[in-house]
């Protein structure tokens, strides 16, 4: 059998594990609480780490469709683009794929002398690696993005009363 | 975003265990991103002169420095400080006894559930003080020290006490689960006052607070600018409705003086708000004033201390005595709301002059019993009444292109159980209403994460993550419903719901209440409406 197909067969379980990587890389006391709850509105950071997981590993196997990645890491990469890491932490959730796969079918594959098999399948977590990074880049963007526009929305009729609103400053592109 | 990593750390950080430190041991970062910029030092002095007692220690200083300037006695200052309040607050002294660390509120601060800092859960924020509570004035804690959790004042703590207690939006969601009622916002408020004593504080908070002491509002803009702000809405109405109106601004002998927040003036989209009272007030008659003393209805001394709260909060009662009104009308605005409707009885009641009455509704006659003590009416309720007695005409299909959900702003929500009145209002000027899910609502509504303060662009890190849960909620019902505009009646939601829609559910427009009211209002006299009040086409207008 196959290692992409081993996979696919394992896909809910691989998920799980990979979640469970990613939750221990919050500090301890805040995985027992993230760990014990799944619902999406209590625990919005515990949920969009097990969906990504439960829909990222098909998308590794299937690996066809870019767009469905980067949906799938959207949410987490956004979320782990505004805690506390930093960027190489915040993204490091990839590659903890690599580690668990590793982990899973590196002696068997090994043993079978097929860990080419491993190491082309891992050059698809790479690149989810790149296309994760896009989005934080975006979203740290964004971030900055959002600083500069909220100070000029606060003072939009202080500028105006101070004749400086010969061109709208808050206008988002060139009329 | 943390700092970028070092070569050497970044090896080490192909381990991405977090440190398996107690929480007394990990230490405190201070880098950028994590703390709000400090107070200017000529705020500080101004600030206390006018307030005694309740700043100290004006200087320039930086939190990213080991240095933070602190007086010689500063562990004195705080550790007397914090005496002082456990003999005066009663509230306090159990609020450090009663906790029993049952982790109801460990999950539900917003700031946690986004972030997943542990010091964010309410229960270990708390702690931070409660550790020098017993540190310092139990007996148990004095001779066994950390097997009490007690801890003893040091620098590293109070500096702790900066970061943490300026990630608390007190917005009191945590103190609904408490089995012991304990309210975590006033814990907050406790550590912050302390922390005052000895010139920690942030300029946000404080520089709003000298302005609004000084001339009357949060920016520190005089009267005649005002006047000149006011006549730009009067103007944008006209262009809008072919109306021109007339504002009274510090004129006596009205009824009925109207107070709201000053953002609601300065700051878009606060000022389509402002517009829309405006637009209401005319098609209703109302005999009223603005003030321009009085032109700051929030309050940023409920952030600092409960003297520079009492000191801001009583302009409203003064104003309305000089302009002889008999009753406030209170604009959209969250935290002044629990200042009225929680501590303005107590603090200034007695400042009310005698020709003050309990608020009726001069067009329906309504009594509004509940304003009894404060003499102070929210806008959603009053307007709430004149729907509910069919005093305005409304042509919901202007709002016909809004998919409505409505945000509970923590304060008019838990601080004063305002739920039905505005829903009922937005309901009746849209035809397209759907609420977030039940647990992100109503008294469980999340925080915007830019209240009590933290409004400020520096900590957009920190705000978004706090804002998650928010966002979260609302990005369920624009995927499932369409949901485009999220209204609300406060004006620091109406500020920092826009980043936080940008990032979590972006293509959501943030609006006042009142804004949506005065799309739908048919004010007579007026032209054809083709845009509102953003002057954007209405729906059926869009192209020539």
């Amino acid at each position: 059998m196959g290692l992409e197909q081993s996979i696919a067969e394992r896909s809910e379980e691989l998920a799980g594990k990979w979640a469970d990587l990613i939750l221990g890389t919050y500090p301890s006391e805040t995985q027992a609480v993230w760990r014990s709850n799944k619902e999406r509105f209590s625990n919005p950071v515990g949920h969009a780490i097990h969906t990504a997981a439960t829909q990222l590993v098909p998308l590794l196997v299937a690996w066809n469709d870019a767009d469905a990645v980067a949906a799938a890491l959207t949410q987490l990469v956004k979320i782990r683009a505004v805690q506390d890491f930093a960027p190489s932490q915040a993204l490091s959730f990839v590659f903890l794929f690599k580690k668990l796969l590793r982990q899973e079918f590196a002696k068997e594959l090994s043993a079978q002398g097929a860990l080419e098999e491993l190491l082309a399948f891992e050059t698809r977590v790479d690149n989810l690696a790149v296309i994760a990074f896009d989005i934080y880049v975006a979203a740290r963007d964004q971030v900055m993005r959002m600083r500069v526009e909220e100070v000029k929305r606060a003072h939009v009729n202080i500028v105006r009363r101070a004749n400086l609103m010969h061109s709208d400053v808050t206008a988002q592109k060139a009329e | 975003m943390a700092n970028i990593l070092k070569p050497d750390e970044m090896i080490r950080s192909i381990n991405y265990t977090p440190p398996a430190t107690e929480w007394m041991e990990t230490p405190i970062d201070l880098s950028p991103g994590r703390f709000a910029y400090p107070a200017k030092l000529d705020k500080v002095e101004y600030l206390m002169h006018e307030v005694p007692g309740v700043f100290g220690n004006p200087r320039t200083w930086n939190p990213e420095d080991a240095d933070w300037k602190l007086p010689s006695n500063w562990k004195e200052i705080v550790v007397n400080g914090f005496k002082e309040r456990l003999d005066k607050y009663r509230s306090l002294k159990v609020f450090m006894d009663i906790c029993v660390r049952c982790g109801a509120c460990a999950d539900k601060c917003h700031f946690f559930i986004g972030g997943g800092d542990p010091k964010n859960m309410p229960v270990l924020r708390a702690e931070l003080m409660r550790s020098i509570y017993r540190g310092e004035f139990t007996l148990a804690g004095k001779i066994l020290g950390k097997l009490t959790g007690a801890r003893v004042m040091e620098e590293d703590v109070l500096k702790e006490w900066f970061l943490y207690f300026y990630q608390c939006t007190e917005c009191r969601r945590c103190s609904l689960y408490c089995p012991y009622g304990i309210d975590t916002a006033e814990v907050t408020m406790m550590a912050r006052e302390l922390l005052h004593l000895v010139g920690i504080n942030i300029n946000w908070i404080l520089e709003p607070a000298a302005n609004c002491t000084r001339t009357g509002n949060h920016l520190g803009i005089q009267p005649h600018a005002f006047k000149d702000i006011v006549e730009f809405m009067v103007d944008d109405i006209e262009t809008i409705t072919g109306k021109r109106m007339n504002v009274p601004l510090n004129e006596k002998g009205h009824e009925v003086l109207f107070i709201t927040p000053s953002g609601d003036a300065f700051a878009d989209p606060g000022i389509y708000t402002f517009m829309g009272y405006l637009m209401l007030f005319d098609a209703i008659g109302l005999d009223y004033t603005l003030s321009t003393y009085a032109s700051e209805g929030g309050n940023f001394g409920l952030f600092t201390h409960s003297d520079m709260m009492k000191a801001i909060n009583g302009k409203m009662y003064s104003e309305a005595n000089r302009l002889g009104c008999k009753w406030i009308l209170g604009g959209e605005c969250g935290h002044m709301w629990r200042v009225v409707n929680q501590y303005m009885d107590t603090m200034n009641g007695s400042l009310q002059g005698p020709q003050m009455q309990t608020p009726v509704n001069p067009i329906t006659g309504t009594v509004f019993k509940n304003a009894k003590q404060t003499k102070m009416v929210h806008i959603a309720e009053f307007t709430a009444d004149l729907i509910k007695h069919n005093k305005l005409k409304l042509d919901k299909s202007r709002n016909s292109d809004i998919i409505a959900t409505w945000h509970d702003s923590c304060n008019t929500a838990r601080g004063m159980g305002m739920f039905e009145e505005p829903r009922y209002v937005l309901q009746n000027v849209v035809d397209q209403f759907y609420d977030m899910p039940t647990n992100t609502i109503r008294e469980q509504t999340f925080c915007c994460a830019g209240g009590s303060g933290l409004n400020t662009e520096e900590i957009m890190d920190i705000r978004m993550r706090g804002g998650l849960p928010r966002g979260n909620a609302l990005k369920y019902v624009q995927d499932k419903h369409g949901v485009n505009t999220m209204a609300c009646v406060c004006a620091i939601d109406r500020a920092t719901l826009i980043p936080l829609a940008d990032y979590w559910a972006p293509g959501v427009k943030i609006t006042g209440l009142h804004e949506l009211v005065a799309n739908a209002l048919i004010l007579d006299g007026e032209e054809e409406r083709t845009m509102n009040l953003r002057q954007e086409p209405l729906p059926g207008f869009e192209e020539e």
